[in-house]
């Protein structure tokens, strides 16, 4: 790509980033829990609609799921189905997590399960297996920023000092507005991503067509390819039992940083509003999606599915759609990692941390902000520059080490006999 | 003595329940596979159509939700 134009609006996107969560802080004091860790519960309705769909909204939905399309069909709309699960689960479950919280002054999940099951040990044990999946889940996002960067600059900007760029970017803001942070630039994040998805996809089916519906690929999906259109996909590994165990794991996968979200609102209503819309949001997943089947016919010699977006982009989209594609796919990744390193930051302080050294409220603030810094840069990104696997297996990974804590969850809302060694039996 | 399940306790409550249920087992098998079909409806596959016919009908269902939880007063 010879353009620089890709790469300058996709610099411009961070600069603006980092400018929105800087400006977050507004004044206020960040050395309180409360405060840094879920922004004072403050948040109201659209800022907590758009903090949770662009959290949701990962470099999944720009990347791996055209991937998925691409090689695979059909299948890869479970995620929307889950997304829109995932959006009861806030709404039933939402409110309760703020009432307990808001009432006993929790900030992380772990503290809720700790104060549940008058176990410190838990909470702690809980802190860390949820700490596992959330590495995992910012390491699969860093990957996608990187490899966005590297793509944009034409390999001028190679993976390893692209996620050094935006783990840096992510840590400038989030040491200084914390949660505040978040939730202003997923807000923008959210708008871009919605914006972005939209024009390339309907640009793209413009350009394969000649029209702008859906129906111009599917017809032509469904004369040469029709094993796209339904499971168990192209390759014949995407059965009804993959399907079904993908969308009950990933609904239960009740990860620290929703619930950090959930304990930002302003009320336990503002939950149920914002949940209630969510699905909607979801949108944003289809016409992506579309690109990944234009590219069955369009782009039949792929070596790496991932890439469908990105490679359909540049070979027919014009300069600034491409640079906005990779702002858009930056975007996703980035609202995506930010929620996970803050809450493993915040939950290894205040629930491991804290209790083990008998820190007070004032010093495990300041330690949960200190400690972003050791979790990026010496656990993310050596991960992330090693460049592990194949992207949705990671995921995967996350979301299923997140569901051993499934059973303390139970306990709290559904089960009031479930016990501490229950939950400890069922988290081993 | 504690009760073993938190379940619903009105009318209301269970209706609410018993609609959250049959939208999940609208999306997962047996009954995806009733429409795991090669046709396309309105331009787009029946698959993804029924996704998202569950996601509007999880807004609708979440809306009827609003108002019988604010009617009650549950907050």
């Amino acid at each position: 790509m010879s353009s620089a134009w890709p790469l300058v609006i996709t610099l411009l996107y961070v600069a603006t980033a980092m400018l929105i969560g800087l400006r977050a802080r507004a004044g206020r004091s960040m050395n309180s829990l409360e405060e840094w860790g879920v922004a004072g519960r403050s948040m109201g309705p659209v800022t907590l609609y758009l903090l949770i769909a662009a959290g949701s909204v990962s470099a999944y939905t720009f990347m791996g799921a055209p991937g998925w399309a691409y090689s695979k069909g059909v299948a890869v709309f479970y995620v929307a189905i889950y997304l829109a699960y995932l959006a009861l689960v806030a709404w039933y479950f939402g409110p309760k997590v703020w009432q307990f919280g808001e009432q006993f002054g929790h900030v992380t999940q772990a503290s809720a399960i700790a104060d549940r099951y008058q176990s410190p040990a838990l909470g702690a044990l809980s802190a860390l297996v949820m700490a596992v999946g959330s590495v995992a889940y910012a390491v699969l996002q860093t990957i996608g920023s990187a490899y966005i960067l590297f793509v944009m600059s034409g390999g001028q900007i190679p993976v390893w000092l692209g996620v050094l760029l935006v783990l840096a970017c992510i840590a400038v803001y989030l040491y200084a507005s914390g949660q505040r942070a978040i939730g202003r630039t997923n807000a923008f994040q959210g708008v871009l991503m919605l914006v972005v998805a939209w024009a390339v996809g309907l640009w793209a089916i413009h350009s394969a067509t000649g029209g702008l519906s859906f129906a111009g690929v599917f017809e032509r999906i469904a004369a040469e390819h029709p094993e796209f259109l339904t499971l168990p996909g192209a390759g014949g590994d995407m059965s009804f039992s993959f399907w079904t165990t993908s969308i009950i794991v990933s609904m239960f996968s009740f990860m620290p940083p929703v619930w950090t979200q959930w304990m930002s609102a302003s009320s336990a209503r503002t939950i149920r509003r914002s949940a209630t819309w969510l699905p909607t949001y979801y949108v944003v997943i289809l016409p992506m999606v579309v690109v990944g089947f234009i590219g069955i016919f369009s782009l039949p010699e792929l070596a790496r599915a991932d890439t469908v977006v990105l490679e359909y982009a540049m070979q027919h989209l014009p300069v600034v759609l491409v640079g906005l594609l990779g702002a858009g796919t930056l975007a996703a990744s980035m609202s995506s990692s930010e929620p996970f390193i803050h809450s493993v930051s915040l939950s290894v302080s205040k629930d491991v941390l804290q209790p083990l050294l008998k820190l007070s409220e004032g010093t495990t603030a300041k330690l949960a902000r200190l400690l972003i810094l050791p979790i990026m840069f010496l656990v993310i990104a050596p991960l992330a520059i090693a460049e592990p696997g194949s992207l949705v297996m990671i995921l995967l990974v996350g979301l299923g080490f997140a569901s051993q804590v499934l059973p303390a969850f139970i306990g709290m809302f559904l089960w009031p006999r479930a016990s501490r060694l229950g939950v400890m039996a069922g988290i081993f | 003595m504690r009760r073993f399940l938190v379940l619903p306790t009105s009318r209301a409550g269970w209706g609410l329940f018993i609609a959250f249920v049959a939208l999940v087992l609208a999306g997962i098998w047996p009954v995806i596979g009733w429409v795991n079909r090669a046709t396309l409806v309105m331009g787009l596959p029946l698959l993804v159509v029924w996704s998202y016919v569950i996601m509007f009908a999880c807004v609708a269902v979440m809306l009827v939700g609003n108002r019988i939880v604010e009617r009650d007063d549950h907050e």
